[in-house]
């Protein structure tokens, strides 16, 4: 007494498209991070030193341990601005 | 409200005027996160007055430390430089080790011990500067010496 095989067609699309997801996520995940661990747990301090690696190495997760600024370092710092409520 | 982040803050302004001719110029310092908080304790150890010296200016200028404290904030940039500089061309193995290793653990010093031992050991034997963490009781060991770290994802000894 066989199982047609129409009834293992769901099976599969519902194993792949939980495989789709999941890869789609772990890339997304790697290349975001260059290929090291993410960071979790970030504090303002946190975030804001990723946005200071941004505007030296060109990268959120890029580093660089020489002293030498890049050219322009010293006037590309950011003012947050928001508008007065009043 | 200096821990405030500004709310709705998609407006950035970008002020590229550069500094005035008649203000001396210093270089910034150009080192990403992670090898600077490597070489935190470090700089710390051999800038402590000029860092103290800033932050006395500062809270003694009135809210206007800003303008009147840059001789003494040149001089906190020169000597973290310097510090940097000076690891760099004396342990630059184990300082990559170190930061490579914080910058994949989240940036807690707790992950990377034996690193942080190796670039400690070079950095004494070579530039003199010790790890020292301020406050820390006379009668228990320093964090950083214990070898058991048991919050780290490997507790066990650590070199």
């Amino acid at each position: 007494m066989g199982v047609p095989f129409e009834a293992l067609i769901p099976y599969g699309i519902i194993v792949a498209m939980f495989g789709v997801t999941g890869i789609g996520l772990s890339a997304t995940k790697y290349l975001g991070n260059e290929g090291k661990a993410a960071r979790w747990n970030r504090d303002t301090w946190d975030k804001v030193m990723m946005e200071r690696d941004l505007r030296i190495t060109g990268t959120l997760r890029g580093q660089y341990g020489g002293v030498e600024a890049p050219k322009g370092f010293e006037v590309s710092n950011p003012w947050k601005v928001e508008k007065r409520i009043f | 409200m200096s821990h405030r982040q500004a709310q709705f803050n998609q407006h950035v302004l970008v002020d590229t005027t550069p500094m005035p001719d008649h203000i001396p110029k210093v270089e910034e310092i150009g080192t990403t996160s992670a090898p600077l908080m490597s070489a935190a304790y470090f700089i710390g150890d051999r800038c402590k007055a000029f860092n103290d010296d800033y932050m006395k200016c500062k809270a003694e200028a009135n809210g206007r430390g800003e303008l009147e404290c840059l001789k003494e904030g040149r001089k906190v940039t020169r000597c973290a430089a310097s510090v940097i500089k000076d690891i760099n061309t004396n342990c630059l193995k184990q300082f990559n080790a170190h930061w490579e290793c914080l910058e994949n653990n989240n940036h807690h010093l707790f992950e990377c011990r034996k690193a942080e031992m190796d670039l400690n050991q070079c950095v004494f034997d070579k530039l003199g500067l010790k790890k020292t963490i301020p406050d820390t009781p006379e009668n228990v060991v320093p964090v950083h010496l214990r070898a058991k770290q048991l919050y780290s994802r490997f507790p066990g000894p650590q070199w």
